[in-house]
């Protein structure tokens, strides 16, 4: 390499190693975290010659140091000499793969399956394979647990001798006498099954499966539980005739275990096992698992289930979608929601969950069932005491309202919005704010003016800045739908009234609201009406009041003749550019700028 | 809606009612996760062993064992009240029955024992109802089932402590299933149930002596878990503290596996984030090793050493702690071995700028034992500390430090003079010295960026490497290039304006 051979001398190793050995550990990390240009200074001979094996000899420090230098390793194939002696990296990732500290250990496995990518098949035989045995076979269950990851990436590039091999070891891991290497060998277990023969796959992998997901340890619900994973990729791998036979008994265990753990994790990955095993078998399995795990007795796997229930209604195959939701599934989604806990409010979450899915149902079920089944249901839900439920329903409303229109609802909503509007957390407030428009969309002007404007309005006042905010916006949006005139007559006095109040949030408020609303209301508004207030409060007494009147200006101003401008735009600026405080004359003079860049 | 006027001053104060929307806490049980518990089992009141003629107590316990294995809802606290009243005076019944009774413990009843105690303890423990929850902060979650629960583990204890009970039958039953089951309910929220486990395993332990390597195993394995993989388990504390009466009865030589144990297991717990809740349990464990065999003092000071904390220092009190306590029975050979880097951290301790940790640090002064060893190798141990303690005592913001710091210095000063003035005549050369090295690390690697920046530009081979040079300055780098402004913000000093 150009860079070795120029100048070797300037950097002898002692003085580079003597940086990686530095007493303090801040320096030795940086140090690490730049190995790649000590290797550059070195060149690839010396990087390989001398270099690594320092670094395989030294192999005690701070995790901290490790992980960055398992990291970098990662990314040292070139500067080694490229795919011929990528190999030469391999002891210190092994010994990194075997240190205590997890996140060391796995950024070593990841390193080391990066580099099996640049090892020639050969290599692959003569290095990395004989490493991955080691490292199964080693004393302490950190090494074993690390060669977990390590078997599907060399399998698919190496002989049938070698590929026999390796089954071996990963079966020996399977059975492994630490849990902690068996819930690593469980949750490999879907990457190495979609690199492994169908035959092997079979005979192999499905019994070590079926015995990881029925480990029956009670301790070890956690292997069970990463079982439950590696069936996603196990499934969609086998062919259907085989899935009834080797995978769904497991997996009807799975949905029945006794930890909830397992059976929540069941019901969180449901409708990737409904992707993965066909419509055949979720007509005749999953249907009746899905049920189960509704009416679970722990309200975390109900919460879980019922976050799927419209994503496995919509993957129903068609023929029987309709039936099984309205013989299967609405029971107990009603079931579910009716439950009383008296004690645990866990059972709010599953409330929640419910009335954020449910509303999806309607589409698939059009608008008779809707009106008959659902209707009921969403109005139980709008009138439920947890704020949360009664949100998620208005916020998917949409769903609804494109199958049987908003009429229908607006009675019993609005009860429910009124409420909303105040409730205490504001981040329950900002939703409903945004859903506005949409409502006011559907109700018309004049249900508007009735019922929500004042509501609209108070938000104004909120006292978090995100609701006022929000307010702002709202109106804008609001403005457009309902046009200028109405702007005028309903929302500017108060608008333009706010900019009296004694509180100085409120009369920046006013100013926010002119930003956002002179651009919908028209120019000739904005000049009459508008511009007088903002000129006005330039004489404010709180600074940040003058310098957000200057933005205003700098903001509207492009919609301004150049009259206007000059005889009262600028004269103002002028007058907040002599301010006595610093940010009020910055502002100023940057409004007046883009004033007069515009003219 | 008049938004303009009225007294809306006062609402929009920021600072203001915030505390209103948090929950009043209240006091919460929990029922146990209960997989399709069976319902519908009617009690029928038996008649009180007592009454019963001595033919029939025998079959009559039988009965009784039978019908308390029968599980209750306490979720639900109005339902079958009867029947719970009646489980809970058979259970006491049960109780004194086998700790009055003689012979009562015949081979036929120990299946029926061991299985009404399992069907009532083993059970899969409910997700936590606060997911956020600090055991220092919160109270812990109570058992609802506790008042039966309760005179069952009473009864397992009497039952383990009978003069009749005899190991070499129970060992059939009570397997190593069941101790695995028994492991897992460490994990209980509830205290009182811990506390009760801790005394049952402990008394497992010492009557199985086939069952004793398998618990300490499964033990290793609850805490590596712990460790390495979830950060969470509520009885780490209980199953230190029997592990500190097993280390105490460990015999000598210690065995491979239990050096094992103290390394790879006890002082990386000293890891965790909840240290605080079984550091002393874990400290005592780690005395108790050092007391058997002096010879793991090195190990265990540098493994301490190494997961000395960075930022917590509420932790580095405690390992400053410990630390003492190691130092209480260290022998002075194993002192030699590591006090080099042992007081360049006890250096650094000194000079921090939370006086909690400096301060408690500084209280080794006090110890005469630690004194004495400080003493008796003044020469390696002055010029660690000396250059750290010299700054402290002109710059510490903390009154009590300073005067601490002092009477370290004079006792250094009285330990050895000429060592004392020899150091201070060097402090500022020294520092100089290690400016002007400070400097040459700068200019080598500006070569080597400069250098990089040539390869990449130059070499397509190695493009692929990441530029990282540019991620990290150098630490300690002149503060003339280090030092950026921030941009200045026109609204960070307004937010008091009104």
């Amino acid at each position: 390499m150009a860079a070795s051979d120029s100048d070797d001398s300037l950097y002898p190793i002692a003085v580079l190693i003597d940086e990686l050995r530095n007493e303090d550990v801040q320096l030795r990390l940086n140090s690490i975290k730049k190995l790649s240009t000590i290797a550059l200074a070195l060149g690839v001979e010396r990087t390989r010659s001398e270099l690594i094996p320092f670094l395989t000899d030294t192999i005690y420090d701070e995790d901290e140091v490790l992980l960055a230098l398992a990291e970098q390793l990662g990314n040292f194939t070139p500067l080694v000499g490229g795919q011929e002696h990528v190999h030469c990296l391999l002891p210190p990732l092994e010994s990194l793969a075997t240190v205590e500290e997890t996140v060391v250990r796995d950024k070593a496995v990841e390193s080391l399956r990066k580099i099996a990518g640049d090892h020639s098949s050969a290599d692959l035989e003569a290095h990395f394979v004989p490493l991955v045995k080691r490292l199964a076979q080693g004393d302490w269950f950190t090494s074993r647990t690390s060669a977990c990851g390590l078997f599907s990436v060399p399998y698919p590039r190496v002989s049938s001798t070698v590929k026999a091999e390796l089954r071996t070891n990963f079966r020996n891991l399977c059975g492994d006498d630490t849990p902690m290497v068996r819930r690593a060998a469980a949750g490999k277990m879907g990457e190495f099954a979609k690199v492994l023969e169908l035959e092997y796959l079979k005979s192999d992998l499905i019994p070590l499966w079926t015995n990881l997901a029925s480990d029956e340890q009670v301790q070890n619900d956690s292997v069970r539980l990463l079982a439950v994973e590696a069936c996603v990729s196990i499934a969609s791998i086998l062919p259907p005739e085989d899935l009834e036979t080797l995978v769904m008994p497991t997996l009807k265990n799975a949905a029945e275990d006794k930890s909830w753990r397992v059976r929540y994790m069941v019901a969180d990955k449901f409708t990737e096992l409904q992707m993965a095993v066909g419509p055949e078998i979720t007509k005749k399995e999953l249907v009746p698992a899905f049920q189960g795990l509704l009416k679970d007795c722990e309200a975390e796997v109900r919460a879980a289930a019922a976050n799927k229930v419209k994503e496995f209604c919509e993957n129903l195959p068609e023929d029987i979608r309709e039936a099984t939701i309205m013989t299967s599934i609405l029971p107990c989604v009603k079931w579910s929601f009716s439950l009383q806990d008296l004690v645990s409010d866990a059972n709010q979450h599953v409330k929640s969950a419910l009335a954020s899915v449910i509303m999806g149902l309607s589409p698939i079920l059009g608008k008779d069932n809707t009106v008959e089944h659902l209707l009921p249901l969403f109005l139980l839900m709008l009138k439920d005491e947890c704020a949360e439920v009664r949100l998620n329903i208005i916020s998917n409303l949409d769903c609804v309202n494109q199958v049987i229109g908003i009429h229908q609802l607006s009675q019993s909503l609005l009860p429910a919005i009124v409420e909303l509007a105040e409730d205490t957390k504001w981040r329950v407030r900002l939703a409903i704010i945004e859903y506005m428009p949409l409502l006011a969309g559907q109700l018309g002007v004049e249900f508007f003016d009735e019922k929500l404007n004042s509501l609209c309005m108070s938000w104004l006042v909120d006292h978090v800045y995100a609701i006022r905010e929000a307010a702002t916006n709202n109106l804008k949006k609001l403005v457009e739908k309902f046009g200028a005139e109405w702007a005028q007559s309903t929302i500017l006095p108060k608008v333009v009234g706010m900019a009296q109040d004694p509180n100085y949030l409120h009369r920046m408020t006013t100013l926010f609201c002119i930003n956002v609303l002179a651009d919908v209301c028209g120019n000739e508004t904005t000049m009459k009406v508008l511009l007088p207030v903002v000129v006005k409060l330039a004489a404010d007494a709180v600074p940040n009041v003058r310098f957000n009147v200057a933005k205003t200006i700098q903001k509207i101003g492009s919609q301004f003749d150049a009259t206007t401008i000059n005889n009262q735009c600028k004269p103002c600026l002028e007058k907040l550019q002599s301010d006595q405080d610093y940010d009020v004359k910055y502002y100023a003079q940057e409004a007046m700028s883009v004033l007069c860049d515009a003219a | 809606m008049s938004a303009a006027t009225g007294p809306v001053t006062d609402k929009i104060d920021p600072f203001s009612k915030k505390q209103s929307v948090k929950k009043p806490k209240q006091k919460r049980s929990q029922a146990s996760s209960r997989y399709k518990a069976k319902g519908g089992t009617e009690l029928v009141p038996l008649p009180q062993l007592k009454d019963a003629p001595p033919a029939e107590q025998h079959e009559l316990f039988i009965k009784k064992l039978q019908q308390c294995s029968v599980v209750f809802d306490f979720m639900d606290s109005v339902s079958d009240l009867k029947g719970k009243e009646i489980k809970r005076a058979s259970l006491n019944e049960l109780v004194d029955y086998i700790t009055a009774g003689r012979g009562v413990l015949t081979e036929q009843v120990y299946p029926e024992v061991v299985k009404m105690i399992a069907s009532n303890i083993f059970r899969t423990l409910p997700p936590s109802e606060n997911t956020e929850f600090d055991p220092e902060e919160d109270d812990p979650t109570l058992e609802a089932s506790w008042p039966h629960l309760q005179i069952v583990y009473e009864f397992f204890l009497r039952f383990l402590e009978s003069p009749d009970f005899q190991p070499s039958i129970a060992k059939k039953y009570i397997d190593q299933k069941f101790v695995l089951q028994l492991l897992e309910l460490f994990d209980s929220e509830d205290p009182r149930e811990r506390d009760f486990l801790k005394t049952v395993l402990h008394r497992i332990y010492g009557k199985f002596l086939g069952l004793r390597a398998f618990i300490r195993k499964q033990i290793n394995h609850i805490f590596l878990k712990f460790i390495y993989e979830t950060e969470h388990f509520n009885g780490v504390g209980e199953l230190l503290e029997i592990l500190g009466s097993i280390i105490n009865g460990f015999a000598l030589p210690l065995k491979a596996e239990h050096k094992q144990f103290l390394i790879k297991v006890l002082i990386p717990l000293h890891k965790a984030k909840s240290l605080s809740l079984y550091h002393a349990q874990l400290a005592y464990c780690v005395v108790q090793f050092l007391e058997k065999d002096a010879t793991l003092t090195e190990p265990v000071v540098r493994g301490l050493l190494k997961f000395w904390p960075k930022t917590c220092s509420q932790k580095e009190v405690m390992f400053l702690g410990e630390i003492e306590e190691i130092l209480d029975v260290i022998e002075p050979s194993q002192f030699v071995r590591i006090q080099e880097p042992l007081f360049k951290q006890i250096s650094k301790c000194v000079s921090s700028p939370h006086f909690q940790v400096a301060e408690r640090a500084l209280y080794f002064w006090n110890n005469e034992y630690v004194m004495s060893l400080i003493e008796e190798n003044s020469n390696v141990i002055m010029p660690i500390m000396f250059p750290n303690l010299y700054r402290i005592s002109k710059e510490h913001w903390n009154q009590t430090i300073v005067a601490l710091v002092y009477n370290v210095l004079k006792t250094f000063m009285e330990m050895n003079s000429k060592l004392f003035d020899e150091l201070t005549a060097n402090y500022k050369a020294e520092r100089q010295k290690e400016r002007k090295k400070e400097k040459e690390r700068e200019e080598l690697w500006k070569k080597l960026d400069g250098l990089e920046i040539n390869a990449t530009v130059n070499n397509k081979e190695v493009k692929s490497v990441p530029p990282t040079s540019t991620n990290t300055p150098v630490a300690g780098a002149s503060p003339a290039v280090g030092t950026r402004y921030a941009p200045y913000s026109p609204t960070a000093h307004r937010l008091m304006a009104k």
